[in-house]
């Protein structure tokens, strides 16, 4: 069985080796046969990679400890659902997880397309393949997920306890299917390149998969935070890890990419620029997985040196000499006449998001790297740590928020000064109201109260952009207010979703500002029945006791906490040591609520009869906001993405629109 | 966009950015050494912030309950040689164990002590088990 999981992807390497050659050769001589036949070998790699996934997985499941990955990280008593995820549990399996979504959208892609966008198809067919092709040259001759074990084993060595929770097993899937959706996107840039039909039709086409990439960039990364959060016990959810700044980054030239097409729609502006951004957006993604798997830059996450690192970085830089070499090929072409009127100007404003989110980006690159550029200059390590990504990236971070609310208001071209204070006369005076006020309220932070200064005017600016349109549509139309705002809403998806993905944003700045700027830690040992203050809460250590399990041994504290004098919670931190890995984990206690959450890890218990307890508690203001934004962002999203009742239609018709289009061709 | 003021915006941008990186950078750079170079090192590392990476040496950690203080000392990869005593005022990390590899960042005021602000275990991988089977 696991000898047709290496067969498969041994055969899957020639068939997209074939599938890139083909496709090539086809574009050029114009033989149309061997497109053709690159696409049925797109849908053949893309067999071939699933049924090597399912033999590895199948392996897993059963429990087949005749396979190395599956000794390793899977082990009889693990419960089955964490069987399953244990494909991504490791190295070479995340890996062939990868290989096989890439399979899986560019047979996708190829197949929504079967009927469309002729030219540029062969292309997208080779840019798939070949980068499919390079994530099975390491299945194959680097890391092999089905090598098999030295000696026999009875039982393997188990999943890390750290990844048994339900939040890391949907994270890296969703993590790396918006890496690898960034993959369609750039296929179709580099297809438009080779082309020379530059139009934004690459982009049109591709709609769909840019922000299905964003949706999953989105849910990757929160997903991350969550579950640094609950599990990691240091109170936080965000440590600008080289591992997390790996998955921001694509997440962030992402999103100027989703903002710098409106303007190539639109004003057809900004040509280059988009080419350039899917071009780093899809480097990005290399690079993160370059990051966190060749151990170039050592952190928390401990990576091994496997040896995968030179090959990532000839992969990285072929890519970006290709890109570099079909841009400048194309500027001529791609130089569009269209200028920039003025600063005060929705395309000003676009453009400066992007630049403000291409900034983040490099100071985010700059301070991941900074220790090896630091170590080839001058000799020494040196690294910078959370505090250089947050002084930076909040000044820029805010400028941004800003900028969110003036974007998608301001007039095109040139905003008059009547358009300015019609627009902006109210979120202004709201904004700054509210910042005031929460200074003078004793919040005594000057980025926090911008923070909330700048949300409150973005939040304005989008309730009032809902207003003006369901007004409007009541003005011509006889309908309710509820029906007006769906109406409004499902006859403009992509701007109203693009809205709530804002508001979104500012539910997750508010609770980052907050959180960040004042929350409360407190370290205390203390006895049975003693009682600590933290904010505005008194906890009492009551009790502890020791629990055994199949997996673990656990000893559970009980804490009470009042607050104003008055019960609020009990909260039981945990200190567990999983039997077989014999590591210690401690799982935090945590009281979610709109307003703080109580966050309370159990350091330790000593003495006879748990005398003494040594516990570490955070009330951190406005957690729950970011994660509730995020959910909005999502929600938003998806909105933005749903098919309307007139794409649906034209999607009906597209068939016939291609064949009169292949008809003149 | 090739015009005028494409490339203004831009150098507005790239101006901020230059300059916060700049100003930012030297106030918050952490030196990383492991054990051995660290305790090699012939420079002054006084006012430096410190990051050593090493091994927590068998039999030297102590837990202080009263005054919550953690204390131990930092041997090299081999487990020999010369120590470094690690003073942390915080609680033992999860991971935290004798013989396991950590990241204490901080600095040396005087007396040799490493006097740690934050100690880190690093994590048993994400990505790989203990022992990479060869």
């Amino acid at each position: 069985m696991n000898e047709l999981g290496a067969l498969s992807l041994r055969l899957a390497f020639l068939v997209s080796l074939y599938a890139f050659g083909a496709a090539l050769w086809g574009a050029y001589r114009r033989r149309r046969s061997f497109v053709l036949s690159a696409r049925s070998a797109t849908y053949a790699s893309c067999a071939l990679v699933s049924v090597a996934t399912f033999v590895l997985w199948r392996a897993l499941v059963v429990r087949d400890f005749s396979l190395l990955y599956v000794a390793e990280y899977s082990s009889r008593d693990l419960p089955t659902g964490y069987a399953i995820t244990a494909l991504w549990g490791g190295q070479t399996g995340s890996l062939l997880l990868w290989a096989w979504i890439l399979a899986l959208c560019a047979a996708l892609a190829q197949w929504q397309n079967r009927e469309r966008n002729r030219e540029l198809m062969p292309y997208v067919t080779a840019v798939t393949q070949a980068t499919l092709n390079f994530f099975l040259f390491l299945l194959i001759f680097v890391t092999d997920p089905f090598e098999r074990v030295p000696r026999m084993v009875q039982d393997g060595a188990g999943l890390n306890p750290l990844l048994q929770n339900p939040w890391m097993a949907i994270h890296p899937p969703s993590l790396y299917l918006g890496f690898v959706t960034v993959t369609i996107p750039f296929a179709f840039a580099v297809a438009a390149l080779a082309t020379g039909r530059l139009g934004d039709a690459w982009i049109r086409t591709t709609r769909r998969w840019t922000l299905a990439a964003w949706f999953f960039l989105t849910i990757g990364n929160l997903l991350g935070a969550q579950w640094a959060y609950l599990e990691l016990g240091w109170g936080g959810y965000w440590a600008w890890d080289p591992v997390e700044n790996a998955a921001l980054m694509p997440w962030l030239t992402m999103t100027a990419f989703l903002h710098s097409v409106i303007i190539q729609e639109k004003k057809d502006m900004l040509r280059v620029w988009n080419m350039v951004l899917i071009v780093l957006s899809f480097l990005l993604t290399i690079f993160g997985t370059f990051l966190t798997r060749s151990g170039v830059i050592s952190s928390v996450h401990s990576f091994t040196k496997s040896g995968l690192g030179p090959y990532f970085i000839v992969f990285m830089l072929t890519t970006l000499a290709a890109s570099a070499l079909l841009i400048s090929y194309r500027l001529p072409q791609l130089r569009s006449d269209n200028e920039l009127d003025s600063f005060l100007s929705r395309e000003a404003t676009f453009l400066f998001n992007n630049l403000l989110l291409l900034g983040i980006t490099f100071a985010t690159l700059w301070g991941t790297i900074f220790p090896i550029i630091s170590e080839a200059v001058r000799g020494t390590k040196i690294t910078v740590g959370p505090p250089f990504f947050n002084k930076v990236n909040t000044p820029l971070g805010l400028a941004l928020l800003f900028l969110t609310g003036v974007g998608p208001v301001i007039a095109w071209r040139r905003a008059t000064a009547r358009n300015l204070t019609r627009q902006f006369a109210l979120p202004f005076l709201l904004g700054t109201a509210a910042g005031i006020t929460v200074f003078a309220a004793g919040y005594h932070h000057f980025y926090a109260c911008v923070a909330v200064a700048f949300s409150v005017f973005v939040f304005t600016t989008i309730i009032d952009e809902f207003r003006r349109g369901t007004q409007a549509r009541r003005a011509l139309v006889h309908e309710g207010i509820g029906q007006a705002l769906g109406r409004l809403v499902a006859k403009n998806r992509r701007r109203y979703g693009g809205y709530i993905v804002h508001a979104g944003v500012v539910f997750a700045m508010i609770g980052i500002a907050a959180s960040s700027a004042f929350r409360t830690e407190a370290q205390v040992t203390v006895d049975k029945g003693e009682s600590f203050r933290a904010g505005s809460f008194d906890f009492t250590y009551e009790n502890a006791r020791e629990v055994s399990k199949p997996h673990y041994a656990a000893v559970i504290a009980d804490i009470s906490v009042k607050k104003n004098g008055k019960h609020f919670a009990t909260m039981h931190p945990e200190k567990r040591i999983y039997r077989r890995q014999q590591q210690p984990t401690s799982e935090v206690a945590l009281k979610i609520s709109p307003w703080e959450d109580l966050y309370v890890v159990l350091g330790g218990i000593e003495g006879r009869e748990a005398k003494q307890a040594t516990i570490l508690v955070y009330v951190n203001p406005l957690v729950s906001w970011i994660w509730l934004g995020g959910l909005v962002m999502v929600a938003g999203t998806i909105v933005a993405v749903w098919p309307s009742a007139a794409e649906k239609r034209s999607l009906a018709f597209s068939r016939e629109e291609v064949s009169v289009e292949a008809w003149l061709d | 966009m090739q015009g005028k003021r494409f490339f203004i915006a831009a150098a507005i941008v790239v101006a901020a950015v230059g300059y916060l990186i700049y100003s930012v950078t030297p106030g918050t750079s952490v030196y990383c050494y492991t054990v051995e170079e660290f305790l090699a090192l012939n420079e002054p590392t006084a006012g430096r912030k410190l990051r050593v990476l090493g091994r927590v040496s068998p039999g030297s950690v102590q837990w202080n309950a009263e005054q919550g203080k953690l204390s131990f000392a930092l041997v090299g990869s081999d487990g020999g040689g010369r120590s470094l005593p690690v003073a942390y005022p915080g609680i033992k990390p999860a991971m935290f164990a004798e013989g396991r590899e950590v990241i204490v960042e901080g600095n040396v005021e005087s007396g040799g002590v490493f006097h740690a602000d934050t100690l880190m275990t690093k994590c048993p991988s994400k990505y790989e088990a203990e022992q990479p089977a060869e």
